[in-house]
This record gives C-alpha cells, sequence and structure tokens, in this order.
C-alpha cells in the first residue's frame, strides 16, 4: 500500500514532535499518562534513534533511491498524457511515448527493488547487531540475573520483540523519501491559495492530537502484549526443557492449561490493542476529509464569487486528496512504530542491566603459578558473609584457610551453604561482608577472567553444549591437542564409554547433552574442568552419579588431577570425602567443625548424622530428625 | 562447529505448489469456525468502500453541478452528503479493523493452543530428536509471523480483489480487443510469479530454520551462561553465535533479494502494457478503428488495474512466508507419535506383578541400549537397580513407564499389555522421578500440583508432612508460596530434590520409579526420605535407581545391569553371597 510510505513520514513526524506536545500537555495539565510508561517509551526511542544512527548511510541511500521512484513513478502519468495529447491524437510519434513511458516504469521498477533492498537489509542489519549485541551482553550478566530471568523470557527479548523493532526501519526510506512530497503539496497549496491551504490543513493538528492520544492509549498495551508474548514463550521453553518432568506425572494438562492462560492473555491484549486501533484508525482516516469538507463549501462560495477559478479549485482539490490516501495507513504506521517502541524498551532494559560483577579497573595480577611450592592457589575466607537477598543469611562468618596444594572436602546437609561457597570463589556473586582472598589478594580485585582461568567449578547439574564431545572437552581452551583431551578424558573416567560412541570424540552430543547418561555427563563436565588446568578446582558433588567401582577408579586418577592444585570437593560419600586432606564440616551457613574426616565421626555427631549410613553396613541406626 | 549447525533445507523440503495449496486449503478450513465474523467484516469492507468511492465521487457532483452550474444547493447538500458519508466511513472501518483482529487473533489462539496440545503428546523420542529452542521457535515467531497475514492480508486482499474484478469487467466492456492486447504481458506476470513463488519458498523455508537455529543457539547461551562465564569464555561464545546470527541475516537477505527482483517486474509490466496501449492505441486510433475517448479511458483504466496486481503481489509475498511458517507448525501438529494410543484401551488391573518380558531398545538404530531384559516384580515390591554408568538403567526405567517403545519384547501390569492402555491412565499408574529433577518457575505450591493439580494447600501440606519435609518448606521466607525462579535456581541442588519427591508424595501411582531421585540430598536426609517414602508406599511397586548402595541394601530385591543386560537378580544377601558383579560392587562400596 503505497499510501502508507507517505504516512509513515507523518507518523515519524508525530513521533518527533510529540515530546514538544507532551510538553505543551503538561503545561496545561492534561496530560494523565504515567511517566514510567512515558520513560520506558523514552528508552525505546532513544534505541531507535541509535539504531537509526548505525545505519544512516544505508538509509540516506534509500530515500535517494525512494526519491528516485517516486519521480519515475510520477512522470508516468504525466508522459501518459503527453503521449495521449501528442502521440494518439496529433499522431506525433506515439511509439517514441510508449517507449518513455516504458523507460520510466524501468526505472520506477529498478528503483522499488533497490529501495526494498535497502530498506529491508538495514531493518535485518539493526536486527542481527542487535541480537548479537544482547547475546554478548546476556552473556556477561551476573549470576543473579540469571536466576530470577527465564530463559524464554530472554528469548522472547532477542527474537520477538527484535522482530517488532526491525519492522519500522524497513519503511525509513521510503518515509523519508515521500516526505518531500507531502512537503511539496503543503507548500503547492500554500502558493495557490493561503486561505483555502489553511483550511484545507486545518485538520492536521488535530490528526496531530488524536495520533498523539493514539499513541499513549496504545504504549501500554502494546507493552502487554510483548510481555504476555514473552511469558507464553516461557512456558513453552519450560515445558520443553522440562519435559521429562512433565511426561513423568503425565502433568501435560496442567502445562496446557497454563500456555491456555497465556495465549488467552495475548489473546486479550492483542484484543485490547485492536479496540483502540479501531478507535483511532478512522478517525485519523476522517480528519483530512474535514479539509476537503471546508475546501470544497468555502471554496465553491468562492468560485462562485468569482475569486477562484474552476481549474485553481480542482487542482487544488487534488493537492488535497494526495494527503488523504497518506492518512489512511497513518494509523497502522502509529500502531507499528508503538509496537517497535515498546519492543525496543524491553530490549533496552536488558541492555541497560549493567552486570554486577565485572572486573577492578585496576586489577591486581595473580602470582604466576610456581611449580615448586606446589602449583595450586592458596585461598583464605575472611569472616565471609553472605545473603542472596537481603534479609536471609546463607553465610556466617566463614573463616578459613586452604594451604596451596591442599584438598578440602566441604560436608553438610543439603540446604547449608556448600554451593554457596563454591560460587563465591570464581565471584558469581560477591561475599556482603569480609573477604575471600586468592594468594592474598581480595580477589574483587583480581581481573575476572584470570580469576576465572585460575578456579575452575564443575557444576552440580550438568550443562554440556550441543557441540562435539571432543569441544565440549576442550571447552576451555579450544586448542588444546587430542592428546591433552584424552588425557583428560582419561583421567575423568569417560575415556571408555567416549570410545564407543558411534563417533569417539566427534559425536555431537543432543541439546543439553542428553544423549547421554547422567554419570556420563558428569564426567565429561570433571574432563572440561581438568583441560582448564586451573590453580583451584572445585568439584561441586560432581561424583553424585558415578557409581561406587568406578568411583574408586577415579580416586587414583582423581589424585593425578589434584596434583600440583588445590582442590576443593563437596560431597556426600565417604569415599569421596575420604579423598581430602582435611574436612570442613558446614551447617546452616556456619563452619560447625573441621577435622579430618575420621576425626569429625569420630568427635562430632551431627556430622555421623548427616553422613548417617554412608559409613557402611555398620550403623542401622535410625538418625534423629534433620 | 556442531554446536552452531544449521538445519538446512533439503531437495525434499521445498514446498511445491500442490503442497502450497494443501496448506492453504487446510488454513481456509481450519478458518471455518470463524466465517459468521468473516462475513460481517467483509459486510464491514464493502460499506466502507462504498462509503469512501462516494467522497470523490460527490466531490465531482459539488463541481460539476454545483459550482460550474452555479448552484448552491447542490453545492451544499453534496457537502452535507459527503459529511455523512465520511461518518459511515469512519463507522464501518472501525467495525472492519475489529472484527478482523478478532477473527485473526481467534486463529492464531486456537492454533496456539492446539500446537502446543499436539506438541505436548509427543514422546520423549521427539523431544530427543528436536532442539529446544527450534520447538519453541514453531510455537512462538513462526505463529507471531502469521499475524500480520492475518491481521492485514483479508483486507488488502478484498479490497484489491474488488478493484481488480470492477476494473477488468469495465475494461472488457470498454474495448475487449485492445484488453486482449495487454494480455501479453501476462506471460511475464506468470512466468515471473512461478519462479518467485520456488524461490521464495526455498527462501522462507530457510529463514525458518535459521530463526530456529537462532533461537536454539541462544537458548543454549542463556541456560549454558554459568559454564561460559566459569572458564571465561564469553567472547568466544559471542563469536560463535554471531555466526549463527549471519547465517540468519543471510537467509533473510535472500529472501529480500527475490521479492526485489520480482515486485519491480510486477510495477514494470503494468507501465509497459500502458506504453503499448497507448502505441497501438495510436496505431488504431489513425486507422480510424477506435476514437481517441476511448483510449484515453483505456490508459486510465489500465492503472486502475495495475494498482491492485501490484498489491496482489505484495500479498502473494506474504502468503509465502505465511505458507513456510505453516508448513512447520502443521508438520509439529501432523507429526506421528512413536508411542501410539491404542484404538481401544483396556483398564490396568490395579496392584498387579509388573512383568519385563524380553526387551530390547535401542535410542538409535544399531547401538543397542538394552539387551534381551526380563524382569517380574510382584505387587507391592522394591527393587533397587544399580551399575555402573551409562548401563541403561533410566533407559530401562523410561521403557518401563512406555517413554520409549521397545524394539521388542513387552511390558505389561496384571497380564495387560501396557501398549493397550492409554497414555492418560499409564500417566496415572505409573510415575517416573526423572534423573533431571526439574522445577519449573512459579511457587512451590504450584511446582507440587504439577503432580495433581486439583490439591488443596491442606492436602499439600499433609503430604509434605508426611514425607517428612514440610518443616523445610515452610522454612522458606514465604513458604508454600515461595517462587522458585526460573529452573528453581533459588533452591539448593537438595531442596530441588525435595520438591521433586514432595511431587511424588502426592500421587498414588501402583509403580513409582525414582531414578536417582535423592543423589544430592546428604545421607541422614535420604535415610529419613527413604523411610517415609517406604512408608508412604506400601504396597506399590517401586523401582529405584541408585548408585549409594545404602539404598540397594533396603530394597527387596537388586537388579544389576551392565552393558545393557540385566546380569544379576536376587536379594541383597545373595547376591553379595553369590560373589558376582554385585559383591564386587558392595565390596567397593563398603571399603
Ligand atoms: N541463587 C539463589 N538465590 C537465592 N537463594 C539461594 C540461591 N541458591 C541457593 N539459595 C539458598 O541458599 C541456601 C544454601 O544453598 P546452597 O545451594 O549453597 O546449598 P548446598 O549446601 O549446596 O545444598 P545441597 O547439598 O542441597 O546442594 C539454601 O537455603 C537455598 O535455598
Ligand atoms: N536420548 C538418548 N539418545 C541416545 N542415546 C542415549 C540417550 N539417552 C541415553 N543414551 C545412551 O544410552 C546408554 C544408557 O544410558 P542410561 O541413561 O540408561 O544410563 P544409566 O545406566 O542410567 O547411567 P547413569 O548411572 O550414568 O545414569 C548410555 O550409553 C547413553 O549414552
Ligand atoms: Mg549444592
Amino acid at each position: 500500500m503505497r499510501g502508507g510510505d507517505i504516512l509513515l513520514t507523518i507518523a515519524l513526524v508525530v513521533e518527533t514532535v510529540s515530546p514538544v506536545m507532551h510538553c505543551w500537555g503538561r503545561l496545561r495539565g492534561m496530560d494523565s499518562s504515567d511517566t514510567s510508561a512515558e520513560r520506558g517509551r523514552h528508552q525505546g526511542r532513544q534505541l531507535l534513534i541509535s539504531s537509526l544512527r548505525s545505519v544512516k548511510v544505508r538509509l540516506a541511500l534509500g530515500a535517494l533511491i525512494a526519491l528516485g521512484w517516486t519521480l519515475g513513478r510520477i512522470s508516468v502519468p504525466l508522459l501518459v498524457r503527453l503521449g495521449v495529447d501528442r502521440g494518439i491524437e496529433n499522431g506525433d510519434r506515439p511509439w517514441l511515448w510508449a517507449g518513455l513511458v516504458a523507460l520510466a516504469g524501468v526505472v520506477s521498477g529498478i528503483c522499488l527493488g533497490l529501495r526494498r533492498y535497502v530498506a529491508f537489509s538495514s531493518g535485518r542489519r539493526v536486527e542481527a547487531d542487535l541480537r548479537l549485541r544482547l547475546f554478548a551482553h546476556i552473556q556477561r550478566l551476573h549470576a543473579a540475573f540469571h536466576d530470577q530471568t527465564a530463559a524464554g523470557d530472554l528469548m522472547s527479548r532477542s527474537q520477538t520483540d527484535l522482530q517488532q523493532f526491525q519492522n519500522v526501519f524497513t519503511m525509513v526510506p521510503i518515509t523519508v523519501g515521500n516526505f518531500f512530497i507531502v512537503c511539496g503539496s503543503v507548500i503547492m497549496m500554500l502558493l495557490l491559495h493561503p486561505v483555502l491551504a489553511l483550511l484545507a490543513l486545518v485538520g492536521l493538528p488535530l490528526v496531530t492530537i488524536i495520533g498523539r492520544m493514539f499513541s499513549q492509549r496504545l504504549f501500554p498495551v502494546a507493552m502487554q502484549i510483548q510481555t504476555e508474548s514473552a511469558e507464553l514463550a516461557s512456558v513453552v521453553e519450560e515445558s520443553v526443557t522440562g519435559i521429562r518432568v512433565v511426561k513423568g506425572f503425565g502433568a501435560e494438562e496442567v502445562q496446557r492449561t497454563k500456555l491456555s492462560k497465556e495465549a488467552d492473555d495475548v489473546f486479550d491484549r492483542s484484543l485490547a490493542a485492536a479496540k483502540i486501533r479501531a478507535t483511532f484508525v478512522p478517525a485519523i482516516e476522517l480528519l483530512p476529509n474535514l479539509g476537503l469538507v471546508l475546501v470544497l463549501a468555502y471554496g465553491g462560495r468562492l468560485v462562485l464569487d468569482g475569486d477562484l477559478t474552476i481549474g485553481g479549485l480542482i487542482s487544488f482539490n487534488l493537492y488535497v486528496i494526495m494527503l488523504i490516501n497518506p492518512l489512511r495507513m497513518l494509523g497502522m504506521i502509529l500502531a507499528q512504530v508503538q509496537r517497535a517502541l515498546a519492543a525496543g524498551t524491553r530490549i533496552s532494559a536488558i541492555l541497560e542491566t549493567a552486570p554486577e560483577i565485572v572486573s577492578p579497573s585496576k586489577p591486581t595480577p595473580l602470582r604466576p603459578r610456581r611449580t615448586d611450592e606446589g602449583g595450586g592457589a592458596r585461598i583464605r575466607f575472611e569472616h565471609v558473609g553472605f545473603s542472596y537477598r537481603d534479609d536471609l543469611p546463607v553465610l556466617r562468618d566463614i573463616h578459613f584457610e586452604i594451604e596451596s596444594g591442599e584438598t578440602v572436602a566441604l560436608v553438610g546437609p543439603t540446604g547449608c551453604g556448600k554451593s554457596t561457597i563454591a560460587q563465591l570463589l570464581p565471584r558469581f556473586y560477591d561475599v556482603d561482608g569480609g573477604s575471600i582472598e586468592i594468594d592474598g589478594v581480595d580477589i574483587r580485585n583480581v581481573d575476572l577472567a584470570e580469576l576465572r582461568r585460575s578456579v575452575s567449578l564443575v557444576f552440580e547439574d550438568t550443562f554440556l553444549f550441543s557441540a562435539t564431545v571432543a569441544e565440549n572437552i576442550a571447552f576451555a581452551q579450544p586448542d588444546a591437542s587430542p592428546g591433552q583431551v584424552r588425557r583428560a578424558a582419561t583421567l575423568a573416567g569417560a575415556a571408555d564409554f567416549i570410545d564407543e560412541l558411534p563417533e569417539g570424540y566427534r559425536t555431537v552430543l543432543g541439546e543439553r547433552g542428553f544423549s547421554l547418561s547422567g554419570g556420563q555427563r558428569q564426567r565429561l563436565a570433571i574432563a572440561r574442568a581438568i583441560v582448564a588446568d586451573p590453580r583451584l578446582l572445585i568439584l561441586d558433588d560432581a561424583t553424585s552419579a558415578v557409581d561406587a567401582s568406578t568411583e574408586h577408579e577415579i580416586k587414583d586418577a582423581m589424585d593425578e588431577v589434584m596434583k600440583g592444585r588445590t582442590t576443593v570437593v563437596i560431597a556426600h560419600r565417604p569415599a569421596t570425602i575420604g579423598l581430602a586432606d582435611r574436612v570442613v564440616f558446614l551447617d546452616d551457613g556456619r563452619i560447625a567443625a573441621q577435622g579430618t574426616h575420621e576425626e569429625l565421626l569420630a568427635t562430632n555427631a551431627r556430622y555421623a548424622e548427616v553422613l548417617a549410613s554412608a559409613d557402611g553396613p555398620a550403623d542401622e541406626h535410625t538418625p534423629a530428625v534433620v | 562447529m556442531g554446536m552452531w549447525m544449521q538445519g538446512g533445507v533439503d531437495e525434499d523440503d521445498k514446498l511445491d505448489v500442490h503442497q502450497t495449496r494443501k496448506i492453504l486449503n487446510r488454513t481456509f478450513r481450519r478458518l471455518g469456525p470463524y466465517r459468521r465474523r468473516g462475513f460481517l467484516a467483509v459486510f464491514f469492507l464493502t460499506t466502507w468502500t462504498a462509503a469512501t468511492l462516494a467522497g470523490p465521487l460527490l466531490v465531482r457532483v459539488a463541481i460539476d453541478d454545483g459550482i460550474r452550474a452555479r448552484d448552491l444547493d447542490v453545492l451544499n447538500r453534496s457537502t452535507v452528503f459527503y459529511v455523512l458519508a465520511a461518518i459511515v466511513a469512519y463507522g464501518t472501518y472501525r467495525g472492519a479493523i475489529f472484527t478482523l483482529a478478532r477473527v485473526g487473533e481467534e486463529f492464531l489462539r486456537d492454533l496456539r493452543r492446539e500446537t502446543f496440545d499436539r506438541l505436548t503428546a509427543q514422546s520423549l523420542g521427539y523431544f530427543d530428536r528436536n532442539k529446544g529452542g527450534v520447538l519453541v521457535s514453531r510455537m512462538t515467531s513462526d505463529i507471531d509471523s502469521l499475524s500480520e497475514l492475518v491481521q492485514f492480508g483479508l483486507l488488502m486482499f478484498l479490497v484489491a480483489l474488488f478493484q481488480l474484478v470492477a476494473t477488468t469487467v469495465l475494461l472488457a466492456f470498454l474495448q475487449p480487443l485492445l484488453l486482449l492486447l495487454c494480455l501479453v504481458t501476462m506471460p511475464i506476470l506468470v512466468v515471473a510469479s512461478r519462479k518467485f513463488q520456488r524461490d521464495s519458498n526455498v527462501a522462507y523455508l530457510k529463514v525458518r530454520d535459521g530463526i530456529g537455529a537462532t533461537l536454539s543457539s541462544l537458548q543454549e547461551g542463556i541456560n549454558g551462561t554459568r559454564v561460559v562465564q566459569a572458564f571465561a569464555r564469553e567472547e568466544a561464545q559471542a563469536k560463535r553465535f554471531a555466526s549463527t546470527s549471519e547465517d540468519l541475516y543471510d537467509s533473510h537477505m535472500a529472501s529480500v533479494r527475490i521479492a526485489a527482483w520480482y515486485l519491480p517486474i510486477i510495477e514494470f509490466s503494468g507501465t509497459l502494457t500502458t506504453a503499448i496501449a497507448i502505441g497501438v492505441g495510436a496505431g488504431l486510433v489513425s486507422g480510424g478503428s477506435i476514437t481517441v475517448g476511448t483510449v484515453v479511458a483505456f490508459v486510465l483504466l489500465l492503472q486502475g488495474l495495475f494498482e491492485p496486481v501490484q498489491q496482489l503481489s505484495q500479498l502473494f509475498n506474504l502468503v509465502q512466508s505465511a505458507v513456510a511458517s505453516l508448513s512447520k507448525i502443521y508438520e509439529v501438529i501432523d507429526a506421528p507419535t512413536d508411542v501410539p494410543e491404542p484404538e481401544r484401551p483396556q483398564a490396568l488391573p490395579r496392584h498387579a506383578p509388573l512383568s519385563v518380558d524380553d526387551v530390547t531398545f535401542s535410542y538409535l538404530p544399531g547401538a543397542r541400549v538394552l539387551e534381551n531384559v526380563s524382569l517380574e516384580l510382584a505387587a507391592g515390591e522394591r527393587l533397587a537397580l544399580v551399575g555402573p554408568t551409562g548401563a541403561g538403567k533410566s533407559t530401562l526405567a523410561k521403557v518401563i513407564a512406555r517413554f520409549y517403545e521397545p524394539d521388542s519384547g513387552s511390558i505389561s501390569v496384571g497380564g495387560v499389555d501396557l501398549r493397550s492402555a492409554s497414555s492418560a491412565e499409564l500417566r496415572e499408574r505409573i510415575v517416573v522421578i526423572p534423573q533431571e529433577g526439574h522445577l519449573f518457575s512459579g511457587t512451590i505450591a504450584e511446582n507440587l500440583r504439577l503432580a495433581l493439580p486439583g490439591a488443596t494447600d491442606d492436602e499439600l501440606a499433609a503430604s509434605c508432612a508426611r514425607l517428612g519435609v514440610l518443616e523445610r518448606i515452610q522454612a522458606f521466607p514465604d513458604g508454600f508460596q515461595t517462587d522458585v525462579w526460573d529452573r528453581g535456581s533459588r533452591l539448593s541442588a537438595g531442596e530441588r530434590q525435595l520438591i521433586s519427591l514432595a511431587r511424588a508424595a502426592l500421587v498414588d501411582p501402583d509403580v513409582l520409579i525414582l531414578d536417582e531421585a535423592t543423589s544430592s540430598l546428604d545421607p541422614g536426609t535420604e535415610q529419613l526420605i527413604e523411610q517415609a517414602l517406604e512408608r508412604l508406599m506400601e504396597g506399590r511397586t517401586v523401582i529405584v535407581i541408585a548408585h549409594r548402595l545404602s539404598t540397594a541394601e533396603r530394597a527387596d530385591r537388586v537388579g544389576v545391569v551392565d552393558q545393557a543386560r540385566l546380569l544379576e537378580l536376587g536379594t541383597h544377601d545373595e547376591l553379595v553371597a553369590a560373589g558376582g558383579a554385585y559383591s564386587d560392587l558392595y565390596a567397593a562400596w563398603t571399603r
């Protein structure tokens, strides 16, 4: 719809003047729009503007081409008229005119194609750039952010919202090109008859006001649509990732009900938007008609009174009509702009969330690794206090040291804070009180990448990438040699089953590594950490799915792995705990006792209780309630 | 790199004309229920078109009969009528927008529901084969991309068709000969459209695949953030994502390029026709066979003919993109399930023995994961499955629960083959707590209700009390109403397992399968939970998979799975005495 092109011009003009209108409305006290929505929209607009800037050359080119297209298009009726007047009526070289018409067609056709290409390519360019920016940013965002943000929501922002956002760009070149045309016809009108022109344009300020109202009403709803779509995406994403649980309980119906609710919400909000559109879009279309009626009524009288020629009135009318068609689509485009702004707001909300865990501005370098003193890192917890949320302390006054090369087991009941300690070391979270030191340097003063290269954490839930086995193992060091990879796999007890896989190390794992068994995945994760060759290795319950027989095999390998580094193991099983030189027993966020496994078993009743029958057949008693 | 592999469009993934038509027909059939509102919309649109067309007519009357004829009355009257027409246009346009939007949104909502219903009805094998991100893209991006067509497409189509038919009829009356002449550009249109259809099909299917691949990478990137950060590989990951993202950009651009040559050809052929009309018309006029007026009128009408043709060609583009999305969505809806529903489901006898009869199973052809496994479990028996990593324990559990269909052999309860039981009943009778404990974002109560949707708060509390986890849950800041956040990240691993176990305590299955459901618990808590479960599951068949042999000791019988086979089966004491694999394992455990 060609009218739409011109309309976008006006839509963007409305958007530009709207801040002015906004101030004006404020002054007159008639603006009741809540400021948070306004602020959100402002953010969206900022993003839109900066993105527009990023493709400005392309857009300018597009506008030029659009101008060429318009010229081609306009010249067709002109040439047709000449062709009819001269070629047909006078028999003056009709084929010349026909040829010129065809030529104009070629020009406008080529311009049309180029314009479309340039316009769409700038939209897609912006989309791809922003998508990459979003991804890179999400990768750097702190763990606490990810804890609370659904993957589906982030996916929705990087896809659905981005799609809405880029839609606007495809319209820009046409818009800019047509902006001149609108200006041109307004100028022509003013030149022809200033008074009539003012009457004809009387509707335009009204259009601006209504357009402004329309945008203001639509923006929050557009925002809700995007939010609801994201919630729907989250339900789908969760159902797909959690499908084994859903199936295990036959809970398909529960998820369907959830989805149905989200689909209803999206429906409901979209309908609310349609209602607003249905009110304003026809109104915006109605307004230029007002000008037309005035021109007709007043201009007609002028002609009757002999103050204007009929020809003058007719050509004036033509100019007014030139404005009608454009306005027909104004509403639709305004709607698109609002959706883009809502999407932009949601995208910039992510981009403007600053990562909370960042490298210090002047990092203190860690001491280079020295093999003569074991090569491991020396760790010191200095009265560390920590809570995920301000009110609930998870760790209290944690104070202990780990010598270089030492292996320490963290033992404690479920939920006592073991994994929390493990995650504090590579700074997934920052301590609230006290400090953690590595080789005598506060970890907050160490360059983040350097810290994380020195500290490797094997998580309790294994995450593997859908890549080959070798790529997964060499994740920390993609240039590791096949020999290194194989050695790591052997140490982690993974080499045997890898050899049995259809394509060995080059087998591509399925998504989330599900085509391996639980224990196999854990072993790959351990191998991955071994390749990283850290100075501090933390194994968070990383052998829970490893069977008893191989655990002992792993034990031998582990001695090898632990050589030359400091190791922290979190475990519940005596065999694993036995790997450690020393046990730190945690209970309820505090250090309850320290010592060797045997010492603690003998002296600490609570320790024995937590480990219960883990010590083998000897104990048959029922422990007290935990 | 495998990680960023993108599903390309292979030859048979193309949509030919026939398939396209089938997809469109099917979509029209789906629109059937909204027919009534559709007609209403057409009514609104027709009236609106009439009212809008009346405007210029009235202006002409005002000028010709009012101003030219110096008749103020006519001028006034036509002004008033003009205002009336504008008001009618306002009302009908409003009605049309709303009605059409409603039809479109209802269609999309129902499509979302149906797709999701079908998706969740698929067996686990389907989810192994298809990446999560791709499935999400089917439910979101693919369906969203239809909304443009559904919302504006119908309006555009109707208006353009209206105009096209009217103009063609007029032209035919005016000068059939000239009209025929204009048809010389028809072959261009047809050939271009055919080629466009073929190329754009491929291009749009690639776009859909690209979006699926991008969403998969995104999902992986988001879910794996912690691992990426742990190894400080953020930049490398972003670089890898860039290549997927650029692939999507490229496929978008491929589709843009195709439209960018097609649309100009349509535009050009319109102008070419005009040019021909002028040239030939001039010849005819000089030959005296037609009048100048006819040619002029004809040329003007031609413009009216090609305007809608151009709009239809844009619509065609939109349809092509929609067909690609629809074909992907219908693929999900139509996918046959690996675990089909029986035609006439049979009721499973309650509290009956479970028997696994010579079951062989492989996920991928060739690699057997279970080989000739046979097993007989009395009602109420507790079986522990132990064995080395990757032996096939979880697989056996999943096959018993009929998540997967065995290649050969059968599983039956009280003599009734599970294949003849309805999946709804099966899920009620056989409950599995999978190794990958998974919580959904939402409150603890919501997570528990996954197992028993209608459960009251008291029922939840009572069942948690029976399992002995009530106090723990109440200790959370908001008790049962504590939001566990994305994937339960607010809880510790052991706490997540406790919630998963509490789910199991809520239901009343005949067979309960616990796949390492207590592996993250401290042994003290584990023991308490196991004892509570033992009481709760009194009289029910329970299969536990565990690496802690303390669990195996407490079971009635122990099965050792190794290398896809059930190696040993017997009581703990028997197996220890027998001196086989289990006694070695046990020796290793107690060492
Ligand atoms: N990301 C988080 N946000 C808020 N609270 C959390 C988060 N992770 C854990 N918690 C809470 O902090 C406490 C300690 O959790 P942590 O994961 O450190 O326990 P744990 O000792 O590792 O237990 P487990 O043996 O079950 O793994 C728990 O009560 C848990 O609910
Ligand atoms: N979805 C799948 N597709 C293909 N192969 C799979 C799939 N799931 C598991 N496997 C393979 O089947 C074999 C058995 O896996 P299973 O999960 O049953 O082992 P398990 O005995 O439960 O091991 P664990 O003790 O480590 O959990 C493994 O070799 C694994 O690689
Ligand atoms: Mg933990």
